[in-house]
């Protein structure tokens, strides 16, 4: 709850700051993100945008983004005709190491968006929705670089992590269902939200039988994730914490 | 890019009927409207009653529930739909409200396509409309198919009787094709006697060509000539009803009832390319629905001749069937079975005697009584069955016996014989009232009991689980009656006995293996399958016996068994919930797979291939078998013996 009453706070303070200045439309909308929240609503009655992202690499200060998927949730359905799909050219060199993880290769970004066309068109297509990821804070990292590079802050949507949720809602007996970390090979690239071997996409997806139909793209992970996210909701809902502030406060970040 | 996840619900679509006969541009664009919903286990989706569901629900994972909610509010289980099947297509079909309850049985996951859109589509596409436009026949072939029950949905307020719209029959199919017909000149006298020599309540108007022209029904006559005083020599036509309601005869027998109903009408002329082809009345509605088996049971009271009983074994032959499909629960139909069988059997027996006096051969030398043995004493007996029958007779003075014996042994022949000839096989081992070994005084059956008991041989014990499930079926003497009270008495406190019988009733373990998989045959006839009656049925049917009989329980049906014994604090009352059900699944599969059996003419067998199951079924199944090993169990705790063979 604390940090929502700081998000809302430093969203206030950001808003006085750029007051006189006319930013675009979009960006106006997104500063106002977080007003229609109200937090003794159901959470289901909020739309929400589930969103996974590629990167060049690991390395938060020096990585880049290279894809966006989102797709969006309302009524606690997941829409897929509402979806949400960028290439980032990052201008810059993709390691090899992590083409074997997503797929993308150089030639297949040459004409793709710059960040920060993608960073627009993500803001229109996001709106004030709820963002979800599975490790938020990765996620989340690149969009805000992004977005700071762009328009000089950070996105103001309320940002609500799938990881702490599922070890706290999904699974309350600390792991004691899911399969043993594999052992991680060095060799290999590995993004912070696969390290969790726990509670990797990949072992929740499996678990609840959801069936990743491409892993490791962003769509991909992207649908894997509103899946369970779905889940959530519905398991909340039905244990009388179907709030908002119970989502905000078991998951935000 | 693509490698989206949407071409891969495309790939998964193509595979669900009927969106498998669309083109790709077309499914890309449902995919795009399709959205994503979960619900877990238990969660009602769609409540009987309310509003049609907006959507085409597809199952991407888990499974659903499908079911109806009956007059006395209790749910009746119509299908489990699993992995790409569909639900709530019959909003597609007629609006209004939904028809069924669906609720999660599993976690599902499902995709949701809106009503809207597959309206749309089955504008454009013919093929989508034939397959929505038959959904409910498929629907229930599929429910027939996969051994499910069904049920008679309900009457509501405006009569409609949704099991006829289950069973997707077609007009053609109840309607009377020979229709009373006659010219528009004839006078309601001769209209009016024609329809009393044929029973009917009308007669179809034609012209000299054959072309329906009216109808005049039995309200006619009452209200235009018997109320208005018309003259009886009026032609038809000055009365007849014009234009006639019609069908054809492709229609679904639904659609006719809601005609009739809708119009308040008794009555549709079925006519085909303008030619009459048939009428249907309420009343084929009542005989297909078969709406009383009191009916049958008071023809078979009735019936003066064993040919007459004999004759209407195909009616009842059809009421066990339409209660097999309608009644949603195994016991009610089983029970019906019993009680139709019961009073055949009591029929025959008073037929029998009053031909014996007939016949000179003179009236029951001594009170006596049938008596029903093995699964036909416990009230369990399927239409796969033989005779399993006996007789008791007061006891008479030695030297009376045999003459008196050949007389029941006489008239036990003619009551074997006739129910040979109603369709009850002979008993391969014997064991009938017609067997001079079965058909004995009190005291000598007393005596065969005891002789059981105090030596309990694999034969002995063989004749036990038979016999002592007897009961008596007919007449005013207790016989029965006394001989149960005297079995109590002679086995209290005999441990060894009840030890050897408890071994006895574990000798049969159901086919489950170490891993939780099915144990089939491994050789013979009936390789591979399984043996529902004796591995699954019978350890439950056997250790309620044992249990019973050492409690001193009189009662011999295998559930009041073990209700009584729940009362007692012998077994739990949680285990009984679930031998309850794991009873009811065993014997719900066997039966369904003998009707089907004996539809497609085949001869019928207790024995299953559990491949012919789907996935939840065997899944039951397995639950079903592990419930009978937990009573087993129980059993070998309780009496402490080992099992002697192993699975």
């Amino acid at each position: 709850m604390l940090n929502f009453i700081n998000a809302k706070l430093k969203n206030r303070i950001l808003r006085l700051y750029l007051k006189g200045r006319s930013p675009d439309p979009i960006v106006q909308k997104n500063l106002l993100a977080l007003h229609h929240l109200r937090i003794f609503q159901p959470a289901l009655s909020y739309s929400y945008v589930v969103v996974d992202l590629e990167t060049t690499g690991l390395d938060i200060k020096t990585d880049r983004a290279i894809s966006i998927g989102a797709f969006r949730i309302r009524d606690g359905r997941v829409r897929l005709g509402d979806m949400f799909n960028r290439l980032i050219n990052p201008e810059r060199n993709i390691p090899p190491e992590s083409i074997r993880i997503h797929g993308i290769v150089p030639d297949m970004i040459k004409d793709a968006s710059t960040a920060a066309e993608a960073i627009d068109d993500f803001l229109g297509y996001l709106g004030e929705d709820i963002l979800i990821a599975h490790h938020a804070a990765f996620d989340l990292h690149f969009l805000n670089r992004m977005m700071a590079d762009r328009h000089g802050f950070n996105l103001q949507n309320l940002v609500i992590d799938t990881l702490p949720l599922c070890s706290r809602i999904l699974f309350p007996q600390p792991y004691a269902m899911l399969s043993r970390p594999a052992k991680v090979n060095t060799g290999h690239y590995i993004s912070p939200a696969r390290q969790q071997t726990y509670l990797s996409l990949d072992s929740i997806a499996g678990l609840f039988g959801i069936k990743v139909w491409r892993r490791h793209t962003a769509v991909g992970d992207a649908l894997a994730t509103a899946m369970i996210f779905q889940r959530i909701l519905s398991k909340m809902e039905k244990a009388g914490k179907g709030k908002l502030i119970h989502l905000i406060n078991s998951g935000a970040i | 890019m693509d490698d989206y996840p949407l071409p891969r619900i495309l790939n998964f679509l193509k595979k669900v009927v009927p969106f498998n006969m669309l083109e790709s541009d077309v499914l890309q664009h449902i995919v795009s409207r399709t959205e994503i919903a979960f619900y877990p286990r238990g969660e009602k989706i769609i409540r009987m009653g309310d509003n049609a569901s907006p959507n085409l629900f597809i199952i991407q994972t888990g499974a659903a529930r499908v079911s109806i909610t009956d007059e006395t509010g209790s749910e009746i289980l119509i299908d489990i739909r699993g992995e790409g099947d569909l639900f709530g297509g019959f909003s597609v079909l007629r609006g209004a409200e939904a028809l069924f309850n669906v609720s999660a049985e599993e976690d599902l996951i499902v995709f949701l396509i809106s009503i809207d859109e597959i309206k749309a589509l089955i504008k454009a596409n013919p093929k989508i409309k034939q397959y929505f436009d038959t959904t409910l026949v498929r629907n229930i072939k599929a429910v027939r198919k996969s051994a499910d029950h069904q049920a008679s949905l309900f009457t509501r307020d405006n009569q409609l009787d949704i099991d006829m719209f289950l069973t997707g029959k077609r007009v053609s199919e109840l309607m009377t094709a020979n229709v009373l017909t006659c010219l528009p000149g004839k006078t309601v006298q001769q209209a009016a006697r024609d329809m009393l020599d044929r029973r009917v309540g009308s007669i179809v108007v034609v012209d000299e060509n054959g072309t329906v022209v009216g109808i005049v029904t039995d309200a006619d006559l009452s209200s235009k000539i018997l109320a208005d005083g018309r003259s009886i020599q009026t032609p038809v036509h000055e009365i007849m009803s014009a234009p006639v309601s019609s069908i054809s005869s492709q229609a679904y027998t639904f659609d006719a009832l809601l005609d009739m109903s809708r119009h308040d009408l008794s009555q549709l002329v079925v006519i085909d390319d303008g030619q009459l082809a048939g009428i249907i009345s309420e009343r084929d509605f009542q005989i297909e629905i078969g709406s009383s088996p009191l009916g049958i049971i008071n023809d078979i009271d009735k019936s003066q001749s064993i040919k007459e009983v004999v004759d209407l074994r195909s009616n009842v032959d059809r009421i066990l069937e339409m209660a097999m499909r309608r009644s949603g629960e195994v016991r009610p139909m089983v029970a019906l079975f019993a009680e139709l069988n019961e009073r055949v059997a009591r029929r025959f027996v008073h037929i029998v005697e009053a031909e014996m006096i007939a016949d000179g051969l003179g009236g029951p030398p001594a009170p006596y009584c049938w008596m029903a043995m093995g699964s036909e004493g416990r009230l369990e007996q399927t239409l796969f069955t033989d005779q399993d029958n006996a007789l008791i007779y007061e006891d008479v003075p030695n030297k009376d016996n045999d003459e008196v014996q050949q007389w029941f042994l006489q008239m036990a022949e003619r009551v074997v014989g006739a129910l040979e000839q109603y369709g009850i096989p002979r008993c391969s081992g014997g064991i009938m009232a017609s067997n001079p070994k079965w058909c004995l005084r009190l005291s000598d059956w007393e005596e065969t009991f005891l002789g059981w008991i105090r030596n309990p041989t694999p034969t002995a014990l063989r004749m036990a689980t038979i016999f002592f499930d007897f009961r008596g079926i007919n007449g005013a003497y207790d016989g029965a009656i006394r001989l149960r009270q005297s079995l109590i008495d002679m086995t209290k406190r005999r441990k060894h006995f009840f030890r050897v019988l408890a071994q006895n009733a574990l000798y049969n373990r159901p086919p489950l293996g170490f891993l939780r998989q099915f144990v089939v045959e491994k050789t013979g006839e009936h390789k591979n399958k399984l043996n529902l009656k004796m591995n699954g049925l019978a350890p439950i049917v056997d250790a309620a016996r044992v249990l019973a009989l050492e409690q001193g329980l009189a009662v011999t049906n295998t559930m009041e068994r073990l209700e009584a014994l729940t009362d007692r604090g012998v077994i739990n009352r949680e285990l009984l919930s679930e031998i309850d059900d794991a009873y009811d699944f065993i014997n719900f599969i066997r039966i369904s797979h003998h009707l089907k059996f004996q539809a497609q003419g085949h001869l019928m067998t207790n024995f299953l291939d559990p491949a012919l199951l789907n996935n939840i079924q065997r899944k039951w199944l397995k639950e079903s078998f592990a419930i009978v090993s937990k009573l087993q169990d129980f059993l070998s705790v309780r009496y402490q013996v080992k099992f002697l063979k192993e699975a």
